[in-house]
């Protein structure tokens, strides 16, 4: 009698802990690794511009020297950007992509986690130059020539290069991932249009991705062979042309500015609907105005280079200004959102709110640098640095904080605490308001970007001082944030399934989700899964008649407990 | 199906939660006004550049404040529908009623892409129409300058072969003439740089494009005497903050003098100390005083003031009422200042840096 013992496989095979974490390929661990990751680049970069802020303070060269600050404010603009933003968006995409398309895991989780730790090795090779004799001191932009050998003789500058390449290199990678991910793995019943509004800017971003960074990946290349083997791209002493380098940076870097607020749009778009019991005003309308902006993005890079005297000004000028349109469309299907909706003012929804307002002055901005006589007068000036903080930080670093506030429960199980949460914000709220509303003005007064001293003639002074107070605010604004999230760790409220009354399927497994994400999945039959779990299909008309407000009947899901009241 | 909705007695409660919750409307009227007037007068009152001193710079400035109107009226117009949704639709706690579930309107949704794309249209037509004055080229320009950038100074080279230069140290002066167009031919020997005169609402980037390259040009006609801070404005390395200069615009008589006498090596004249008869001489003296505490002028015509410091320390003169402030002047140094034509009445001199303690009399009489 031939009997067979089956051993439980999985049970008896067991790593240590961090063992577990350095081999991982389960999309949720990436994820959580991507976002801790970017955090520690986040501070990082923001001790880097405490530098600068402290040194702008008053005029005078009080706390660092003129190469120590430009080192400064290159390793700030490339960090933040390069291992901040995006792999932190990247990461939410990684966790929560999957999850709501009902899939498993990553298209490709082996490839997921070598993108992942390309992330931190190209990152600290950029970082290094420190301890090389300087880091590269040429900007985040690096523009030709003074990139050149002849100008920028450190190493800083070669590892910037390389560590750049890894990094986008990664991009590429991951992008490739999200995209197959998208197309193949969706759950049954998940057509395209059924899809997360954030998946669908994920998606977007990825093509992105895959377009713009390997040019960038190019011109690094380029610039390498320039500074390291004689070559001349970029060098006009041989024949090179430097504009070259502006239209291959900015041709990857104006893509990037979507890439990078792109997907912090589609957390906005996941939480307003959720804390305003809405569905996402126009659906198909913010789907094609991501796609319209999506393209447009590569047809107005130039629009960096308006002062070169170099690029056709009214082509550019205009395809910039034509961005506005989707642009608006999007803030219009937010504000129909909140329109007659219920809202709770929870921190998610704060921040996303707080994105909202913010990234409208950035968009204001951009339009405004849109038209060349003015850009002529501003560009390079700190209305800039403005424009350019009120679309990466007061939208880009609002959704991701957004985007931490709404899936922590997700991932860990646990809800942050709700007060600390809301000192956080106000205090990042009013910081950043303080730190780069000024800077406007500075602009308009004709201060310059990336001079650490200035006279004291100027009329520069009071602005500065105000923006420096400001950016110690910031700073000061995530120590509750980091005590909320240790509490939370160590005795914070649990969270269930679905602490928000979710729309999507995240919100249908535990959490955190157990490996391979589902048990079972509910039916799909339109963008909120969820929610007509939870409510039924009566309000799937689109018909007015149907929408005449009704009291919930009895739910499958809802018990009162698990709502939000005390949030209110 | 139960009904999860809080009964509420008609009139009792209701009343009563209507009655206490009245201050508290007051308090939103007056934030839903408020707050979007003090932010209108925030950004209204500063949010705008330099006064222009060129041509050119008024057209530009023109448009900012086209411009500029068409964001504030965006900028209120959203923040203030943002602002109202969150207070008004507020949920209640155990509001478990869902509100309605729309899910779009495509008269609306048409309307707000029309709205955006109108405001672009415009912001683009009167964007092309100041460019082409900021583009213009006159043929007969009053001077060509040669301006050559590189770390971390400028060369400007004038037509009879004059060649003005400094160093991040002592920034070099560009003499140009008023009322005249000024054209810049400018290139750069090394890496990017920028021409940047924040007066003057424009700049332009100098480019190394080798021996054969076309030089960036750029022309603008000063409208009022005076000198005018500039600065590079793209980053260009280690000393980029010190790459300064200024631009000293003068009368065309001034200029042809000041011009002759930097080609024959000799210190150029003071501007203007020749049509303006006998300076009035003011000077600083030890225990930071003016050896004066009133002077006379003559109404309706220009006059000149020497400046000269006999103190120890900096010292500087100023007219408070038509805002001059002259420039910070050092132990043992002078100064002589052309002051247009000003109406009769009294005005005050005075020391900016010692307000205070130096302050007088000026007189201006018919």
């Amino acid at each position: 009698m031939a009997t067979t013992t089956l051993e439980p496989r999985a049970s008896a095979y067991r790593r240590s802990w961090v063992l577990d974490w350095l081999t991982t390929v389960d999309h949720k661990k990436i994820g959580i690794l991507y976002i801790v990751n970017s955090f520690l680049f986040f501070f990082a970069a923001g001790v880097l511009a405490l530098v600068i802020r402290a040194e702008l303070a008053v005029p005078g060269l009080q706390f660092v020297d003129e190469s120590t600050y430009n080192q400064a404010f290159t390793m700030h603009g490339t960090i933040m950007l390069f291992l901040f933003i995006i792999p932190a968006l990247s990461g939410f995409g990684n966790y929560i992509v999957p999850l709501q398309l009902g899939a498993p895991d990553m298209a490709f989780p082996r490839i997921n986690a070598l993108s992942f730790w390309l992330l931190p090795l190209g990152g600290l090779l950029i970082l290094s130059g420190y301890l090389f004799g300087g880091a590269a001191a040429e900007g985040w932009t690096g523009y030709a020539p003074l990139t050149d050998d002849r100008y920028a003789t450190g190493v800083g500058t070669d590892l910037w290069i390389i560590g750049l390449t890894l990094v986008g290199t990664a991009s590429i990678l991951g992008a490739i991932n999200f995209i197959a991910t998208i197309f193949k793995m969706r759950a049954p019943g998940m057509t395209l249009f059924r899809m997360p509004i954030f998946v669908w800017t994920v998606l977007v971003t990825a093509v992105l991705i895959l377009l713009a960074t390997p040019v960038l990946a190019a011109g690094l290349i380029a610039l390498f062979i320039d500074r390291n083997y004689g070559g001349s791209f970029f060098d006009p002493s041989v024949g090179g042309n430097p504009i070259l380098w502006q239209h291959i940076f900015w041709f990857f870097g104006h893509p990037e500015v979507y890439i990078v607020i792109l997907p912090a749009m589609g957390v906005v778009s996941e939480v307003l609907p959720v804390f305003s019991r809405r569905p996402l005003f126009g659906y198909k309308a913010f789907v094609f105005a991501t796609i319209a902006i999506g393209l447009l993005s590569f047809s107005v890079w130039a629009h960096h280079m308006f002062t070169t005297g170099a690029v056709f000004l009214p082509f550019f000028s205009f395809m910039t200004a034509l961005i506005a349109i989707p642009t608006g469309i999007k803030m219009f299907n937010w504000l129909g959102t909140l329109w007659r909706g219920k809202i709770t003012l929870a921190t998610p929804m704060l921040f996303a709110l707080g994105f909202i307002s913010m990234f409208l002055i950035g968009g204001i901005s951009g339009v405004m640098l849109a038209s060349p006589p003015i850009d002529f007068h501003v560009q390079d000036t700190y209305f800039v640095v403005a424009h350019l903080h009120y679309v990466f930080f007061g939208g880009s670093v609002f959704g991701v904080f957004a985007a931490s506030y709404y899936w922590f429960p997700k991932m860990f199980g646990r809800r942050l605490n709700e007060p600390l949460g809301k000192v956080h914000f106000w205090m990042h709220f009013i910081g950043f308001n303080l730190a780069f509303f000024p800077m406007h003005q500075l602009g308009l007064d004709g201060m310059p970007r990336r001079i650490g001293d200035y006279s004291p003639d100027a009329g520069w002074t009071i602005l500065n001082f105000v923006s420096t107070i400001g950016a110690f605010l910031i700073a000061a604004s995530i120590i509750p944030f980091l005590i909320n999230v240790i509490a939370t760790f160590i005795n914070g409220e649990p969270a269930g399934d679905d602490p928000w009354e979710g729309n999507t399927l995240e919100w249908a497994t535990s959490s955190p989700p157990p490996p391979y994400n589902f048990d079972r999945l509910p039916p799909i039959h339109s963008e909120r899964p969820l929610f007509f779990l939870t409510h039924g299909h009566g309000h799937a008309a689109e018909r007015p008649e149907d929408l005449e407000e009704e009291p919930i009947g009895e739910s499958k899901h809802g018990d009162a407990e698990r709502r939000p009241e005390d949030l209110v | 199906m139960p009904d999860t909705h809080v009964t509420v007695e008609p009139g009792s409660f209701e009343n009563e939660l209507m009655q206490r919750m009245a201050p508290r409307n007051r308090l939103r009227t007056l934030l839903r006004i408020g707050v979007p007037l003090l932010l209108i007068g925030l950004l209204a009152g500063c949010m705008l550049p330099p006064e222009p001193k060129t041509e050119v710079g008024r057209d530009v400035f023109n448009l900012y404040l086209i411009v500029l109107g068409l964001a504030l009226i965006v900028f209120v117009g959203v923040e203030g529908f943002l602002l109202y949704a969150v207070f008004r639709y507020r949920r209640k706690p155990g509001d478990e009623v869902l509100p309605p579930q729309l899910h779009g309107n495509n008269t609306v949704e048409i309307i707000w892409t029309a709205i955006p794309s109108v405001i672009v249209f415009i912001l683009f037509g009167f964007s092309m129409a100041t460019l082409g004055e900021v583009e213009a080229r006159s043929d007969n320009p009053g001077v060509i300058i040669e301006v050559e950038g590189f770390q971390w100074t400028w060369t400007f080279i004038y037509p009879d072969g004059t060649a003005i230069t400094g160093s991040a140290a002592e920034p070099p002066v560009m003499p140009v003439p008023v009322g005249e167009p000024v054209r810049l031919v400018m290139r750069s020997i090394d890496v990017n740089h920028s021409f940047y005169v924040p007066q003057f609402l424009i700049k332009r980037d100098l480019i190394n494009m080798g021996e054969n390259g076309t030089p960036n040009e750029l022309e603008f006609t000063i409208t009022e005497v005076g000198t005018y801070a500039g600065q590079c404005a793209e980053f260009c390395g280690l000393q980029h903050a010190d790459m300064t200069f200024e631009v000293d615009a003068m009368e065309r008589a001034d200029y042809d003098a000041h011009m002759a006498a930097l080609a024959a090596g000799e210190e150029p004249p003071s501007p203007g100390s020749e049509d303006c008869g006998t300076p009035i001489q003011v000077a600083a003296v030890e225990t930071i005083r003016f050896d004066t505490d009133s002077i006379e002028v003559p109404a309706g015509e220009d006059f000149c003031i020497e400046f000269t410091n006999n103190d120890t320390v900096l010292h500087d003169i100023g007219i408070v009422e038509i805002g001059f402030d002259g420039d910070d002047i050092g132990a043992g140094e002078s100064i002589t200042y052309v002051i247009p034509a000003m109406e009769a009445g009294e005005y005050t001199f005075i020391c900016t840096l010692h307000a205070q303690a130096m302050v007088g009399d000026l007189t201006v009489t018919e």
